[in-house]
């Protein structure tokens, strides 16, 4: 069968595949020479100090960002041609709040690549939004204003916009950045049951004490790539070093890159 | 008066005179849909400066058609020529503001005033100049349309209409490209191209409304109607419903008095009915309204009352305030004497039961607390998710069930 195959062929190709990139802001490059691949089903982090191109990176990825050099691939082929299998939880910050919308039209906005221009937004397409809302526990928000929403509230809204697009693989900017416990709770618990679902996710993340207990797979940069791979061969306190240099100390480091040992402090 | 001003209202004014009624509802409808968006994106003032560009392009036109014939008054190649030139200051605004540092306020007040003043001079020009209609120029600065012919309402109120389906089938582009031009981009929607498209759109209205608004008051008919609309509603669909629609009656009823007297400026009453709806906006919105405003005020002053009363209930404590007894008594929740009834009993356990929830929430969540609308006083399952109430009753201290 055609399409079976077709299927098959999609499989075997990394959902998103970086080779060389590199991206600047005027003369001083941001990210340099990265080659990244995500394997398929994983929940991958990435991680590395302020200023080392975390979200540039993925901006990148996705066609926001102008790349200098570089190649990526989205399931083997440019990302224009796979955009739709593809959902983007940006920054909670690179919205304006007040901006006359509803939490349901927030969502919605997730489906609107799915409408043609004469078509109205269904019942359907409500009820769709709804049970996305329902699983990030803000379907009683639905015709909230934005703006009163508070800002682990507003990041719920943003992944069940991701949600509703049923995308292969989603990227997460920041997710757990100025957000309540609960909503971290709340959000790392649909990141883990859409892994469960085969999906893939690449979040970039900035809380080290974490890492171990959330992601499968984790990528250390700092402007170049530091290291890649599964969370318990990379995430080591040797490659840390060389991404955060100075800036994390040995107890430091010890307590993050072994979060279950008790490190007992005299 | 009074039976003309009905008759063009209800379009037996004669072809012409409903012609232009028709036409200018029809370019408020568009000016109001377009201008929403123009407004969602932050660009109000962009279209102050295309509207002033038009008027350099409109008088050379003339100016050049006049030379060839005679007379200068040719509509269609009058709105050619505020077109070229419109979209010559847009052209140097975007220009300006991207490749120096100035910001794009800046670069609209130096392009706007600039091509604006080269119009004047030429108007003048045109005054020395020996053809006919030059009277017929000022009526493009403010709107005339006594004189109209029918082809030019035709072809205001069709272009009009286009203009109209085209916002329609873009509405989802542009929504995304005002709420988060990354996001869009994401969406498989070229950001950059909306955008150049929504000023041809704005470019457009401003244009085929000269003859009837004027290029100076056209801003008003792209930017109140918008601004009506967010009185109304939170939501961008009805938004931009409500600002076609209250740009339509105000180009309806403002072109249908001027049509009762010659001499009558349709721009200035357009752009006054325009203002008429908004100010009934302003006043009575039942969201942001000024009525609602101080009715809002004073439920809340109520409800700080209210919760005040039973907390005091619930701890057993004197309450002194008038406003707060009578508040408690209209409830039901204390008798004449003061002294609480049953179900007044109930809802002071409730509100202390409240309270405690959002004390731990303050004390857990310092930072989303604060930035909560007047948190504390609505009803916490109303203003908090669920799961994050129920980890909240978990850590609550098992209450203690007094008498």
């Amino acid at each position: 069968m055609k399409t079976a195959h077709a299927m098959q062929h999609t499989d075997t190709t990394s959902p998103l595949t970086i080779t060389g990139l590199t991206v600047s802001y005027g003369q001083k490059p941001v990210v340099f020479s990265v080659d990244c691949e995500v394997p398929e089903g994983s929940l991958m982090a990435i991680v590395g100090p302020n200023g080392a191109g975390k979200s540039t990176l993925l901006k990148a990825a996705l066609g926001i960002a102008p790349r200098i050099s570089g190649d990526i691939r989205v399931y083997g082929q440019p990302y224009r041609m796979q955009a739709h299998r593809l959902a983007y939880v940006p920054q909670r910050s690179s919205v304006d709040w007040d901006f006359p919308t509803t939490v349901l039209e927030v969502v919605l906005m997730g489906l609107f690549h799915t409408m043609r221009w004469w078509q109205f937004t269904r019942r359907r397409h409500r009820d769709k939004a709804m049970a996305c809302l329902a699983r990030v526990g803000m379907d009683a928000f639905a015709d909230r204003q934005i703006g009163q929403l508070s800002g682990g509230q507003q990041q719920r809204v943003f992944l069940a916009r991701a949600l509703v697009q049923e995308a292969d693989l989603t990227i997460l900017d920041e997710p757990f950045a100025g957000v309540d416990a609960a909503t971290e709770k709340a959000i790392i618990e649909v990141l883990k049951s859409l892994k469960r679902e085969g999906k893939t996710l690449l979040c970039v993340h900035h809380d080290l004490s974490t890492v171990s207990e959330y992601f499968d797979h984790v990528l250390l940069l700092n402007v170049r790539r530091i290291a890649m791979g599964p969370v318990q061969d990379t995430f080591t306190a040797e490659h840390l070093q060389q991404a955060y240099g100075g800036r994390l100390n040995a107890i430091q480091l010890e307590r993050i890159t072994h979060p279950d040992s008790s490190v007992s402090q005299a | 008066m009074l039976e003309l001003l009905w008759q063009a209202l209800t379009f037996t004014a004669g072809y012409n005179t409903s012609l232009v009624t028709l036409g200018s509802a029809m370019l408020g409808a568009s000016a109001g849909m377009i201008g929403s968006f123009i407004v969602l994106r932050k660009r109000s003032l962009v279209s102050d400066a295309v509207s002033h560009a038009t008027l350099p392009g409109l008088t050379l036109a003339f100016i050049i058609i006049g030379l060839f014939t005679g007379d200068g008054r040719w509509l269609p190649g009058l709105l050619l020529g505020a077109a070229a030139s419109a979209a010559a200051g847009l052209w140097g605004v975007q220009g300006i503001s991207n490749r120096t540092r100035l910001g794009e306020d800046a670069a609209i007040g130096a392009v706007l005033s600039t091509l604006f003043g080269l119009g004047v001079v030429l108007i003048t020009v045109i005054q020395a100049m020996d053809v006919t209609g030059q009277s017929g120029i000022s009526g493009y600065l403010v709107g005339a349309t006594a004189g109209m012919l029918a082809s030019e309402a035709q072809l205001i109120g069709i272009s009009a209409l286009v203009l109209l389906i085209i916002v329609f089938m873009f509405r989802r582009p542009f929504l995304l490209v005002c709420f988060d031009r990354q996001y869009a981009y994401t969406q498989g929607i070229n950001a950059n191209r909306i955008d150049m498209l929504m000023l041809l759109l704005l470019l457009t209205v401003t244009v085929i409304g000269l003859k009837i608004t004027g290029l100076i008051l056209i801003v008003a008919l792209t930017i109140i109607p918008p601004v009506t609309g967010r009185f109304w509603t939170d939501q961008p669909s009805r938004l931009v419903g409500i600002a076609a629609l209250s740009g339509a009656v105000a180009g309806y009823i403002g072109a249908a008095i001027s049509s009762i007297a010659a001499g009558l400026p349709t721009g200035p009453l357009i752009v006054l009915t325009a203002f008429v709806l908004f100010a009934i906006g302003l006043l009575f919105s039942p969201r942001r309204g000024m009525v609602a405003m101080v009715l809002a005020q004073r439920r809340f002053r109520r409800r700080v009352h209210l919760r005040q009363g039973l907390l005091a209930l619930a701890r057993d404590e004197a309450i002194y305030d008038e406003l707060t007894l009578k508040v408690l008594r209209r409830q039901g929740y204390i008798r004449r004497d003061g002294v609480a009834t049953p179900p007044g009993l109930v809802a002071a356990r409730d509100a202390e039961h409240e309270e405690q929830l959002w004390a731990l929430y303050r004390q857990l969540y310092p930072d989303e607390a604060a930035q909560l609308d007047h948190h504390g006083l609505e009803p916490i399952d109303d203003s908090l998710p669920p799961d994050m109430v129920s980890s909240l009753e978990t850590r609550l201290p098992l209450p203690t069930r007094s008498a």
